[in-house]
């Protein structure tokens, strides 16, 4: 399970943002997971809140973008969307490297990534009297 | 008295890749291997795929020619390394223990234990998995995914993903296709939909079937 030292590595840099900015409570972190990334944003989840119970970070919300996955074509300099595959299994389109347009090989420019986007915190003002 | 106001919200933007660790080791190792003129190639593939043997049958047939060395990643236990040490070549046994890949920080460790000079061809057998090893890239220069027979006809359709970062697809134990009633024509045509120019090799260690295009696909890379 991937998702777990994918988790580790995101936590690992957020504890470390939450250690140079200790006033700084983190309450959501928005990743950004490409659609060609093998990366299942619900095992994601689960592994983060797992690992981030007794940390600074217990109980933020992970929020998760999908990215698109686009291609181009060094054959026929088609860029845009994959062409997708029907017939496989699941019922879900199954993104291919056939060229929509030629039929030949495609190479991906998008939706490999697998990113943390922003953060968002809190900052308590200090209480004056 | 001034009260403090609420918490205030505040959003930060934080690009970071959380692959790219993983990619800056594999460059480096990349680097590592083109300065010593080492070509090295990825092996995954499914628990009893055939890719320990297939890589021994490599080896035996490269051996006396180029200086060869194989990565093993086994989760807990030696035999895979075992088995291609009789072969008499720099064999690194990586165990991941729990791990269910190889990472490029682990194969640059590696790296750093054997003698590079005489070598021309690393084989690094990744963890049997069809999942998680397609997300940490080596640095090797091409993958090969190995899928068998034995594991039905839908292999390909349902890892696409894995295929789509591989240079070379071998269909293995073609010996037991009839038996299985698995069409090798099948899963060769689904590599094909998911990349059109995958050079894809049926083969079997038992007959011998395909080695020979296979042995020449390898010194191609």
């Amino acid at each position: 399970m991937h998702e777990l030292s994918i988790a580790s590595g995101l936590v690992e840099k957020l504890l470390d943002f939450a250690e140079k900015n200790p006033a700084k409570k983190i309450v959501e972190v928005n990743l950004a997971v490409g659609e060609l990334s093998h990366i299942e944003s619900e095992q994601l989840r689960f592994c983060y809140e797992a690992i981030t119970t007794e940390t600074p970070l217990a109980g933020s919300r992970l929020e998760i973008e999908k990215i698109e996955a686009l291609v181009k074509c060094p054959h026929c300099s088609y860029r845009g969307r994959p062409k997708y595959w029907d017939g496989a299994l699941s019922g879900i389109p199954v993104a291919t490297l056939e060229c929509p347009s030629c039929g030949k090989t495609t190479e991906a420019t998008d939706g490999q990534e697998c990113a943390i986007r922003s953060l968002r915190f809190v900052e308590a003002d200090p209480v004056v009297s | 008295m001034l009260e403090a106001s609420p918490d205030e919200i505040y959003d930060i933007e934080l690009e970071h890749s959380l692959l790219e660790a993983n990619e800056k080791l594999a460059v480096e190792n990349r680097a590592l291997l083109d300065r010593h003129g080492i070509t090295a190639i990825d092996f995954m593939g499914a628990i009893g795929s055939g890719k320990t043997t297939l890589i021994t049958k490599m080896v035996g047939r490269l051996k006396d020619r180029i200086g060869v060395a194989v990565f093993n990643g086994d989760a807990t236990t030696s035999s895979d390394a075992d088995a291609i040490s009789a072969q008499n070549v720099p064999v690194v046994q990586i165990a991941t223990i729990n791990g269910c890949h190889l990472d490029a920080n682990v194969v640059g460790k590696g790296l750093k234990r054997i003698a590079l000079e005489k070598l021309k061809l690393i084989f690094i057998e990744n963890i049997g998995n069809l999942i998680c090893p397609a997300e940490f890239p080596l640095g090797s220069k091409a993958r090969v995914v190995v899928v068998s027979v034995t594991e039905g006809p839908w292999m390909v359709r349902k890892h696409p993903h894995m295929f789509l970062g591989a240079e070379i697809v071998v269909i293995n134990k073609i010996d037991l296709a009839q038996v299985m009633e698995v069409s090798v024509e099948q899963l060769v045509s689904d590599v094909h939909k998911l990349k059109p120019n995958m050079k894809v090799i049926p083969t079997s260690t038992k007959t011998g079937a395909g080695l020979d295009e296979f042995e020449k696909a390898l010194l191609a890379i």
